[in-house]
């Protein structure tokens, strides 16, 4: 068997995506670990979740409780008397997303005892804690004595740490370092000799564990306090506010670092943040050293925001000049700090890219951003950083690693081709598509092709990307006042997507997970079959932003179904409601059933074709008439949203009405039209833009 | 250059670190709807960071104002964690003349070494001007509620006079010309639009952009909104409001802020893009004269100060002055028989008004800026305040041999 690159579901010790379908059945089962952890059925002991009131032990209360409650492993809340009740303040959180029996079931789940961090509380033997998760303050003492009280009592007890900077070879314990907000961001940074039953389960749990290597504040913590660090140097050198920094960071990469302090609580995150920066520079040197503002807020507490009633009365730009300066602030010593981590090769390279997009905000990946910059202007960011800081130039800078970046490695940081000579599988690691998604499927789909396969299936990877959202809608930002730019995008992707239906014998989209929208959902129809998971929503909610979709979804569905189903896919489109794959078979999936089944239906047609189970549905190439003109939909109460029906409308008709070969550009036209209409300047994504780019 | 001890020998303002927003009329603009302290603080913070100045640099605060606002109780503390440094300070305040006391005494923060780099902060917002009650219970009013900006203007407590009187008084005294001062306060309108079109204010005014409570733009303050292009002929139609003052020989309310550092010698050169350009406070002097004689004040006080320190006003390379009234500019010439045509020729307050505390703050800027541009000098700037005061103070600027 053949892969493009590692595939990072082997990094957690479940093999490659291909095995999966031949197999036709997951890796490992929730079931079976919690056995292999817990103990069987009727015989379970318990998880102990120790400073469970703090903000990242009642999140993790709340997500592992509320996972592991269909398999009866019962949640010890460990904390100090007189700690506030961080556990009850969940409650409403959670009574929002599950509502109120099950959230009343899952606090009731939930055991919280109080300890003096002496001594255990002589109720725990009786639930015979298996697992403990370590949440207690960033002091390496008091860890390393807790987890002594827990060995000393209970010495099969398996212990992980939630720190995000001791690494495991100084607490002794591994290491499960979670990311914000812990109530429902499913990451995981996993310090470990090799990956374990335990990280297997959050894996089987729906959670996603990513192996970093053991060094100080792993990966999460260097991309985010460095950021973190990088707007207090550009700080000092500007005087530019921070609440502005903010502002011109997120535009150029995404997040706004000083926000997320205060939202996460800046007593505690500007202390963690100074000790993974005062850790990381005795180790590394100036590169990380804390400044003066930051030792300052480590010590009071204080937010980086002013206060309501001092909201920011003057504004800050940049002219060209400052703007460079800013760039080589920011970017310098966040690009220098990545070729410290890959020096280190601190994780798989689409894990380091994945961690500061899924737990920073990073608009892009950090890897696929630079690989985007290229080797040679990423270095020199870097250098013009140490004309600014050259205490910096000395320490922890490894330019060569970018010239990797050719490399398979670095060119498929989201997607992934596997084959086994005969059945090829993309794997796509990302929940929403972009143009970077977009070059590597290209790459994937070449890869195979040159290696001979024509047969593939197109799925999600099974790890980092665990539903597919549709279209990264910050790509359309600049088609927003440019049609060209909308439409080189319509294009390309639908370009893209139709080689899945031209270049290949046979083609299946796979699709699990909660759900799969808009962009993506466009993609995978352009599979020759589509399989989905039952219980998998299917929508097209562009209606609703609005945009007027952009891969084709206004005609080439159509072009598959019978026309008595056009009605279910007009009110697809014009609604925006999602319908669930098991009510979609034959008009737009081609099965829908349990996972397994699903995986070896997918399998057999990836295989025999239309020898398979199922037959294919013929795409239409000539225009399609008899499109209905009158829909009845229910009444928006929305102008923008009746709008957007009616250029959705107008679309349908005109790329239905024409041929297959023509209808792609007809497509296209009516997307960056739209995109450049006031409609959409004033809807979700012109708001975001401007939210966002206009500083 | 005659040589001449200077007062505080240590201190130094560090040349082209200081800056001060336009002065808008009072409620043409956004700056009416601020909080000013906070205002200030923030807006010293910008142009520090356009000067490219750290304000981690700065020990030390004096901020100086006249005009109550919100919070400010907490003073020059506050002020500076609004510009972002958390820093102790002091307020201080001498009505018209508090822009010209502050950086005394910063100067003097200096010289004693309490302090080695001290920012200098003045500011008011004339515009909608608290209201204060004051139980009086001796009064038969028995509680007196104060605007206090036109109160001020209108009302000396110590003489019951208003400051337009006290311009009236002093015209009489002096004998001035009305003549004489329509000609004055139509010059000094000319000297200020050549000087706007020369280009010198651009190096001490900064435009700033200001954001509402939703952080989007508020207003944009870029120009000393208020000022009209007079005429002689117009001035000269103009009713008078007591003697030789009339609405266009006299100053109007504006606000603005107004700021620069005072370090010592090492610092400054450290600190400004021009590290050759030494400039020192030489000596400074303050009078008060009879009761209501404003006007006449200032001159009193640069007498004074030649007096003590051997210098003529032949050695001024600027000389440039706080002039609510142009009648001061008339009784000032007649006294120390100066061509009034040779000072301000920046422009002066008489033109872009009078937001009170930063007055003589961005008199003192624009002064030194203009002897700076001419190779270097002494610098005369004086100004009057509170119904009898005058204040004066002679600075040294030695740009490093180009010098007069």
């Amino acid at each position: 068997m053949k892969s493009l690159r590692q595939p990072t579901l082997e990094t957690l010790g479940l093999g490659t995506v291909l095995e999966i379908f031949k197999r036709g059945q997951m890796p490992a089962t929730a079931g079976d670990l919690v056995d292999q952890i817990f103990g069987e059925s009727g015989n379970r002991g318990a998880m102990v979740i120790s400073g469970a009131n703090g903000i990242v032990g009642a999140g993790k209360t709340m997500q592992l409780g509320s996972r592991l409650l269909p398999y009866g492993v019962t949640i010890i809340g460990l904390d100090f008397p007189g700690a506030s009740d961080g556990i009850g303040d969940q409650y409403q959180g959670l009574r929002a997303s599950f509502g109120q029996e099950k959230a009343d079931k899952i606090m009731a789940n939930v055991i919280r005892m109080n300890y003096d961090g002496r001594q255990l509380p002589s109720e725990l033997k009786g639930f015979r804690p298996c697992f403990l998760l370590e949440a207690i303050p960033e002091i390496l003492d008091i860890k390393k004595a807790h987890y002594g009280i827990f060995r000393e009592t209970f010495p099969a007890v398996e212990i992980r740490s939630v720190t995000s900077g001791f690494p495991s070879s100084e607490l002794g314990v591994g290491i499960a370092h979670p990311a914000f907000p812990h109530q429902i961001n499913k990451m995981w940074e996993i310090v470990e000799p090799s990956p374990s039953p335990a990280t297997q389960l959050f894996w089987a749990l729906g959670m996603v564990p990513t192996p970093v290597s053991d060094h100080w504040s792993f990966v999460l913590d260097v991309l985010f306090c460095g950021l973190t660090l990088a707007g207090l140097r550009y700080h000092r050198a500007s005087n530019m506010p921070f609440w502005k920094i903010d502002k011109f960071v997120r535009k150029l990469i995404g997040p706004n670092p000083f926000r997320a302090h205060d939202a996460i609580g800046a007593k505690g995150a500007n202390f963690l943040t100074w000790s993974c920066l005062h850790d990381l520079s005795e180790k590394y040197g100036a590169l990380f050293t804390p400044t003066p503002e930051l030792d300052e807020r480590k010590e009071s507490g204080q937010n980086w925001y002013p206060l309501n009633h001092f909201r920011p009365l003057v504004d800050w730009s940049l002219d060209d000049d400052d703007d460079a300066d800013f760039q080589s602030w920011i970017l310098g010593p966040v690009i220098q700090m990545t070729s410290l981590m890959l020096r280190e090769k601190r994780s798989h390279l689409s894990h380091i890219n994945a961690i500061g997009e899924l737990c920073a905000q990073f608009r892009q990946g950090i890897l696929a951003y630079i690989r985007g910059l290229g080797a040679d202007s990423a270095i020199k960011k870097v250098e013009s950083y140490h004309t600014l800081h050259p205490d910096a130039a000395g320490c922890g800078w490894y330019p060569d690693v970018f010239s990797q970046i050719e490399g398979q490695e670095w060119q498929q940081l989201y997607v992934n081709a596997e084959h086994d000579g005969n059945v090829g599988v993309i794997t796509i690691g990302r929940e929403s598509y972009n143009s970077d998604v977009d070059a590597e499927v290209n790459r994937a789909i070449d890869w195979l092709l040159s290696d001979g396969i024509d047969r593939v299936i197109v799925t999600g990877d099974f790890h980092l990307a665990s539903q597919m959202v549709g279209a990264d809608t910050s790509e359309f930002f600049p088609a927003l006042s440019e049609a060209e730019k909308g439409l080189q995008i319509s294009r390309t992707w639908s370009r893209t997507a139709r080689r899945f239906e031209s270049e290949f014998k046979v083609s299946v989209g796979f699709i699990n997970g909660k759900r799969c929208l808009g962009g993506f959902l466009e993609l995978f129809m352009h599979c020759h079959y589509l399989v989905a998971t039952e219980g998998c929503a299917l929508g097209m909610p562009e209606v609703t932003l609005p945009v007027v979709p952009g891969m084709e979804g206004c005609h080439w569905p159509f072009r598959k179904a019978r026309s008595e189903d056009w009605p279910k896919l007009l009110n697809l489109l014009l609604t925006g409601k999602p319908v669930n794959a098991g009510d979609a078979v034959g008009w737009l999936v081609d099965f829908a059933g349990s996972m397994e089944d699903s995986l070896q239906t997918t399998w057999k047609i990836a295989a025999e074709g239309d020898r398979g189970p199922i037959q294919r549905r013929k795409v239409t190439e000539e225009t399609l008439s008899g499109i209905p003109t009158e829909v009845s939909l229910p009444d928006a109460n929305n102008p923008a949203i009746d709008a957007a029906r009616k250029a959705i409308m107008d679309c349908i008709r005109e790329s239905c009405n024409s041929s297959l070969a023509e209808a792609l550009d007809v497509q296209a036209r009516h997307t960056a039209g739209f995109m450049s209409s006031r409609l959409c300047q004033k809807g979700v994504i012109g708001a975001a833009c401007a939210k966002i780019m206009d500083v | 250059m005659i040589e001449v001890a200077p007062m505080f020998a240590r201190a130094r303002i560090p040349y082209g670190t200081w800056g001060s927003s336009f002065f808008p009329a009072w409620q043409t603009t956004a700056l009416a709807e601020v909080n000013i302290g906070q205002f200030a603080g923030e807006a010293m913070n910008r142009i520090m960071g356009i000067r490219k100045i750290p304000t981690s640099v700065l020990d030390y605060l004096i901020i100086g104002s006249t005009v109550p606002w919100h919070w400010k109780f907490w003073t020059a503390p506050l002020v500076a964690s609004c510009l972002g440094r958390r820093i102790p300070g002091y307020h201080m305040e001498l009505a018209c003349a508090t822009g010209l006391q502050t950086i005394i005494s910063a100067a003097a923060e200096v010289q004693t070494g309490a302090n080695d780099v001290v920012g200098v902060l003045t500011f008011d917002r004339t515009s909608d001007s608290p209201v204060g009650v004051f139980p009086e219970r001796r009064s038969y009013e028995r509680t007196v509620a104060l605007s206090d900006v036109w109160d001020n203007f209108g009302f000396d407590p110590a003489t019951g006079r208003a400051m337009l009187a006290c311009a009236g008084l002093a015209a009489r005294k002096h004998k001035t010309d009305r003549r004489e001062v329509d000609e004055v306060a139509f010059y000094r309108y000319e000297q200020y639009f050549r000087a706007k079109d020369s280009g010198i204010l651009d190096r001490v005014l900064v435009p700033l952009d200001l954001l509402n409570i939703q952080g989007r733009h508020l207003g944009r303050i870029d120009s000393d909104a208020g000022i009209r292009q007079l005429t002689l002929d117009g001035l000269r139609a103009m009713p008078e409001l007591d003697t030789c003052v009339t609405a266009g020989t006299q100053t109007h309310a504006s606000d603005g802020m107004a700021t620069l550092l005072v370090t010592n010698q090492e610092k400054a050169r450290e600190l400004s893009p021009r590290p050759e350009i030494d400039i020192q406070l030489v000596a400074k002097a303050e009078v008060r004269t009879l009761p209501s004689l404003m006007p006449e004040a200032p001159a009193l006080a640069v007498q004074k100060l030649l007096s003590r320190t051997g210098l003529t006003m032949h050695d001024m390379v600027v000389v440039k002055n706080h002039n609510p009234f142009a009648v001061n500019d008339v009784i000032f010439a007649k006294l120390l028989e100066y061509d009034w045509k040779k000072m301000n020729t920046t422009g002066c307050p008489l033109v872009w008004g009078h937001p009170q505390g930063p007055t003589l703050t961005r008199v003192t800027i624009e002064a030194l800026e203009e002897a700076v541009s001419l190779g270097g000098g002494y610098v005369l700037i004086f100004g009057c305040a509170a119904g009898d005061i005058g204040i004066a103070a002679i600075f040294k600027v030695n740009d490093g041999g180009n010098q007069r």
